[in-house]
């Protein structure tokens, strides 16, 4: 099976799994306590005709099944329903909101491969050297600390002490730079780094410090490999059995880890927001469900679901293309 | 038979430091090798045969150690050590530098073909890349050339559509094909002696049959040394030209592989012989060796050999037998470690015969068998 057979497969493969979210996330969003048009009208006179008339409107008077049903045909024609609350399109706003939150968990990924990998490698190959030790401290700091604290204590440090980089918001690298005032390109791609620093690095530090661990453990054993004897057997130089001969066997898990940790990013994404005062998804998730915004809701969720999912056939599709042994579904 | 010998081994010591203590893996051991020649190196599990064979080309790994002894390869000093002016030991200045060993000895002098052809492929390249990436290092052949060598080395080693698998990975391999693909990389390199590290054990017999064939037919075309490293005894009557048979770390007989199998010296030999399957007895005349060998980290006191030794007498517990000559044969000295021929110093004769002790049997669990 070739690679866009492959992806088709699994892309419809993943239609059912988005289903049951759905059902699920219906369920659970319309069993929440509470209702969302008390927290609508209130401290606001209304009478029992008004509230019937709003619930009216917007179907909240149905039963589950048939609002279940009319928001799926929704959907598949690309329509998510509409926010009671913010009385607005839900696919508007997260279309609005969506971009901070991918360049969040995108570049905190960036910053963890990009540091994890060569220390991971550089721990492996000085086991129990001062350096292994103190990045294993590092690593264990890291998957043990909240991300929210390490954001804080980042903004008490580099915001607030040193005065440094910027504690709050984000500059959209996408909007023109005279939106900031900004001379030019240069320096708007300058200020989005300065204002996207501290939080890529709080969000990115579990996810570091995970893949650290990883690799560190899969590049000692794959070093330990009996390929690697045969390689050093026959005069191959150290450095082209760490980067070529071990390195490569070693991916394998980290792959997986990075597939299924988004998850965890996506979830880190809405504390950071928080914690940095960004505009995006997460933070829009958040005053949903306390406002119980029913579509709004389920658009984010399923929107999530859709990323995790997509995230996870990727890391699939890498995992055969790294490893031979891994192939696109067909028998062999 | 060339006077000076292609490789020759001198006392050599390789030791691993472990929590435990120091594991003498290899315990003063000597042997050479001459052009053209297939030389055994035989022994149980845990004898520090590939230890052994790992300190040839200086690739022990850690907590391993060659700690002495003296390894000379046409002349150029593999190991060697010399003391000091304050009195330590310390490296000779013509011992080959790591450098020099990895680009001058490894892979284009001496190769070795491995035992598990399951996990030394590495299973992310395809077959034909590793082989390729061999012959490029070793003998200064550009890609093209060397991709063409290195079709041409699956086609000679019994590998059918030798182009077509040249694209293929090692799990698209079965065990005697992988088996073919290390030989074929040994021999690509061109190298004068090629270590062979148990390389039939993990195959089944008929396989073990074939790749053997395939050796000797392609020793004679290439003239290529061996070093045949086995526990097999049989595989050692069908292929070896000399014996070094090993236990705990020492070599305890060396001859010629006839004259090992017809005037056998040592009763460990003679043990491991009559352990053996051949035609001319029934399973019910096998006689297994009592018990299982000891750790190299507390090796028994005098004859490292005398708890499972039939032979044993008294005192063989206090006499540590040196490895001397017993008889000769072809032009060979028939080497054993044996206080039965040296009755006049020692007085084995006199000495009285050892009561059986309680024995380590095979199914003690505290003696591991992975001391390799």
């Amino acid at each position: 099976m070739g690679l866009l057979r492959y992806t088709t497969y699994r892309f419809i493969q993943a239609i059912p799994v988005l289903i049951g979210i759905s059902i699920l996330t219906f369920i659970l969003a319309n069993l929440t306590p509470g209702d969302p048009v008390r927290l609508m009208t209130q401290g606001q006179e209304v009478t029992p005709e008004q509230i019937e008339r709003i619930e009216a409107q917007y179907g909240l008077d149905r039963p589950l099944h048939e609002r279940y049903l009319d928001y799926m045909a929704g959907l598949v024609q690309g329509d998510m329903g509409h926010s009671f609350h913010r009385n607005r399109p839900v696919t508007d706003l997260i279309a609005s909101r969506i971009g901070p939150t991918l360049l969040l968990v995108l570049s905190a990924y960036a910053f963890a491969l990009v540091t994890s990998i060569p220390l991971g490698i550089i721990a492996a190959k000085r086991r129990n050297d001062p350096f292994d030790h103190v990045s294993r401290i590092v690593a264990l700091f890291g998957v043990s600390t909240p991300s929210f604290w390490i954001g804080i204590m980042l903004i008490l440090i580099f915001a607030v002490q040193l005065g440094w980089l910027p504690s709050a918001g984000l500059v959209y690298p996408w909007w023109s730079p005279e939106t900031y005032g900004h001379s030019g390109y240069f320096e708007h791609l300058i200020e989005t780094m300065r204002y996207l620093l501290l939080p890529m690095i709080a969000l990115g530090t579990l996810q570091m410090a995970t893949l650290m661990r990883v690799e560190r453990t899969q590049m000692i054993e794959s070093l330990q490999g009996e390929y690697v004897k045969l390689a050093r057997a026959y005069g191959v130089p150290e450095r082209t059995i760490l980067r070529k001969h071990a390195f490569q066997v070693a991916q394998l898990p980290i792959i997986t880890i990075v597939g299924l940790n988004l998850s965890t990013a996506l979830g880190g994404a809405v504390l950071i927001e928080f914690v940095f005062n960004i505009n995006g998804l997460g933070r829009l998730f958040y005053e949903a469900i306390i406002q119980l915004d029913y579509q709004l809701i389920m658009g984010i969720t399923m929107i999530i679901a859709t990323m995790f999912v997509i995230g996870v056939i990727i890391t699939d599709i890498a995992y055969a293309y790294i490893d031979p042994r891994v192939t696109y579904g067909e028998s062999e | 038979m060339s006077s000076e010998p292609l490789l020759r081994v001198e006392n050599l010591k390789t030791q691993f430091f472990t929590d435990a203590g120091t594991v003498r893996a290899v315990d003063g051991i000597s042997f050479e090798v001459h052009e053209g020649e297939i030389v055994g190196l035989v022994g149980e599990s845990g004898a520090g045969k590939s230890v052994a064979s790992m300190s040839l080309l200086r690739l022990v790994e850690s907590p391993g150690e060659i700690v002495g002894g003296e390894i000379t390869y046409r002349g150029e000093t593999l190991f060697g050590l010399e003391e000091g002016p304050d009195g330590e030991l310390r490296e000779r200045d013509d011992m080959l530098s790591n450098e020099e060993m990895r680009t001058r000895i490894r892979g284009n002098e001496i190769a070795v073909i491995f035992q598990d052809p399951m996990e030394t492929l590495n299973p992310v390249f395809t077959v034909g890349g590793q082989l390729r990436e061999f012959i490029e290092l070793n003998r200064d052949l550009s890609g093209k050339e060397a991709r063409k060598e290195a079709i041409e080395m699956l086609r000679e080693v019994g590998i059918p559509d030798p182009e077509e698998r040249y694209e293929e990975y090692p799990h698209q391999f079965s065990g005697g094909m992988r088996q073919r693909v290390l030989i074929a990389m040994a021999l690509a390199c061109e190298p004068n002696l090629i270590i062979a590290d148990e390389p039939t054990t993990a195959l089944d017999v008929t396989v073990e049959g074939q790749i053997i064939d395939l050796v000797d037919e392609l020793q004679e075309k290439y003239d290529t040394s061996f070093v045949w490293v086995t526990h097999d005894m049989g595989v050692v009557a069908e292929i070896c030209d000399r014996v070094n048979v090993m236990y705990l770390g020492e070599i305890i007989e060396q001859a010629p592989v006839d004259e090992l199998f017809h005037d056998t010296k040592h009763p460990y030999t003679e043990a491991l012989l009559n352990s053996m399957p051949r035609p001319d007895r029934t399973v019910g005349e096998l006689e297994p060796i009592e018990g299982v060998m000891p750790e190299a980290i507390s090796p028994p006191s005098g004859c490292r050999f005398h708890p499972r030794c039939p032979d044993a007498r008294e005192v063989c517990q206090r006499v540590h037998p040196e490895n001397k000559e017993v008889a000769r044969a072809d032009g060979y000295p028939h080497n054993a470690a044996c206080v039965k021929h040296d009755v006049f110093d020692v007085g084995y004769d006199e000495s009285v015969p050892l009561d059986k002790e309680p024995q380590m049997t095979a199914s003690t669990p505290s003696a591991g068998d992975d001391g390799e």
